[in-house]
């Protein structure tokens, strides 16, 4: 059997240096890769082409260390903590290159990548300044074009996305990479579409247990390239079945992301000077915090006082 | 006659325009309760969707976005956003979409995504699945504050279409055809005329003026000769929302 399990400093180096294409799969303020994005800023990344169905904290914390030059998503925020700041800005400065898409929009070209189409037709984005933008941009991953099965009928045709590398955050796999995502799986599309997909679990389950439920698994080991065990990897992200967000961290970064000052205090006292994910765990809450954040298991999230005590 | 919030009132506005055995997309906040509110009076059998794949949830907890899991509880499905955005609502399954944003032009067209300054732009939150819900809901339901600001002739960007450029332009282009565009504010509904599709009011709300409407409206509107009033809540209703669906008043 295949081992695929390996180290996340050691993940992280075989991302190149410079201008690497990368995937990243978290939504808002949900299994958001974490571990996996500090650490591409702590080995300096640069240049980076990053894509994502949703803009979220991992984004964010990239395009704010300066390691991004390009990104396409369909918009993103930190929901009811605030705004993706250094995303922003960076639009509104101009300083990275951003194609803006619908949620469906880019899903489908994931879509595509993951089944070997060249490219998808579809209706949405017509009459949108998304799709204005994007042909002015003249970007070569959109055209519309006229139906070649009905007369009059204009069609949005997205090209597919194959990322050189893919990263997520899920509940379990196991050694050969079998992946189990629990809740909605948003980032399914952009998993399978990658040509070199890494997923960060909170725990390695053994392939026993996968063989006990082969429903239960999203991402077929075929399709996984490498597997990091890294518990509380999304945090303070959270991750349904596991642990709840932290909201005193996502309070504070939503603070200082709307200011570059800030946003560099943030990352060098938080990010830069720890030297791995449980550094950065212990740098930013206690352990007494970090086990509040636990669910229930009937319910996917912390109940009564411990999910009041993190509102 | 109960006593009620405008929250309370907008709620339940945009509950009544909803039926039965509906599928409908939602965010969080008050088109989250419209639509619970719904299914516990006149519409038992609606479906709920969320972009990100998560079907029929009851929720129990009240949570900070759709991406948190205090509102999957109870679903009955969990999929992908290709499962959702695309099997359900691109192929046509979605009756009523919800949404929200920035400005609302007098054409139904939304903008979430940037609003213009004097040296440039200011960047918001973006697109998610807003332009694909307005690109295939059947019909799109709007619920925001009324403010000069907010409801205009022309957005800074069209994120999600509504009639586009009025009368038939939405078809025009391409787009699949919208039944109806509603936009439920805190002092009326308004909606959009037959054959221009040119913004108009619907309902004023209880006790507010059509002075009041005019001088909180930046687009020019047009008005019926004799606006109806939005049907107040009822004591069942206001009762549901105070101690059942939000009985922490977070969002009434």
């Amino acid at each position: 059997m295949s081992n695929k399990v390996i180290e996340l400093t050691e993940a992280v180096r075989e991302i190149p240096q410079d201008g690497a294409e990368v995937a990243l799969g978290g939504f808002a303020i949900i299994r958001n890769p974490i571990a996996f994005a500090n650490e591409m800023i702590r080995q300096k990344k640069k240049n980076l082409k990053l894509y994502a169905v949703l803009g979220s904290m991992d984004t964010d914390l990239l395009v704010g260390a300066n390691c991004v030059s390009f990104l396409a998503y369909s918009g993103g925020s930190l929901d009811r903590f605030g705004r993706l700041g250094r995303i922003n800005e960076s639009i509104e400065r101009n300083t990275i290159e951003v194609e803006e898409y619908s949620g469906l929009s880019i899903s489908l070209r994931f879509l595509a990548g993951s089944l070997g189409m060249p490219f998808v037709p579809t209706k949405t984005l017509l009459g949108t300044d998304m799709l204005n933008n994007l042909q002015n941009k003249k970007s070569d991953a959109i055209k519309v074009i006229d139906s070649p099965f009905s007369d009059n009928d204009k069609i949005v045709a997205l090209k597919a996305i194959n990322p050189d590398f893919a990263v997520i955050h899920a509940q379990m796999a196991d050694e050969k990479g079998n992946v189990i995502i629990e809740g909605p799986r948003w980032d399914l599309e952009l998993a399978l579409s990658a040509k070199k997909l890494f997923v960060t679990v909170e725990k390695i389950v053994s392939n026993k247990y996968i063989k006990k439920y082969p429903e239960k698994v999203s991402i077929p080991s075929i399709s996984t390239y490498k597997v990091i065990e890294v518990p509380y990897g999304a945090f303070p992200s959270s991750v349904y079945n596991c642990y709840d967000y932290y909201s005193k961290l996502l309070k504070e970064y939503a603070k200082a992301n709307m200011d570059a000052f800030q946003f560099n205090k943030f990352l060098q006292k938080y990010i830069l000077n720890s030297k791995d994910h449980s550094d950065f765990l212990l740098k930013t809450c206690t352990l007494d915090e970090l086990l509040n954040l636990k669910v229930d298991p009937h319910y996917g999230y912390p109940i009564g006082l411990r999910g009041k005590q993190n509102e | 006659m109960s006593k009620y919030t405008t929250n309370e009132l907008m709620a339940v506005a945009a509950s009544h325009l909803l039926q039965d055995k509906q599928n409908v997309v939602v965010g969080i906040g008050l088109p989250q309760i419209a639509t619970i509110l719904a299914q516990n009076t006149h519409a038992p059998n609606l479906s709920i969707i969320y972009e990100h794949g998560v079907v029929n949830p009851q929720p129990i907890d009240m949570g900070v976005g759709i991406a948190d899991p205090r509102l999957w509880y109870q679903a009955d499905y969990f999929t992908s956003f290709v499962g959702a955005l695309g099997c359900l609502l691109q192929k046509g399954l979605v009756d009523v979409g919800f949404l929200g944003g920035l400005q609302v032009d007098q054409y139904g067209n939304l903008n979430s995504t940037l609003v213009k300054t004097d040296n440039g732009f200011k960047h918001y939150t973006g697109s998610g699945g807003a332009g694909d819900i307005a690109t295939y809901s059947k019909n799109i339901f709007v619920m925001m504050r009324h403010e000069k600001r907010k409801i205009v002739d022309t957005v800074d960007f069209i994120t999600s279409v509504g009639y586009y450029k009025g009368k038939t332009s939405r078809e025009d282009i391409g787009l699949p055809a919208c039944n109806s565009v509603k936009i439920i504010t805190n002092l009326c509904v308004l909606g959009f005329s037959k054959a221009d599709k040119k913004i108009q009011i619907d309902s004023i709300h209880p006790g507010v003026s059509l002075e009041e409407v005019k001088e909180n409206t930046g687009a020019s509107f047009l008005i019926p000769v004799k606006p109806r009033v939005t049907e107040e809540p009822s004591k069942e209703e206001i009762e549901l929302l105070e101690n059942q669906i939000d009985p922490d008043h977070q969002y009434i």
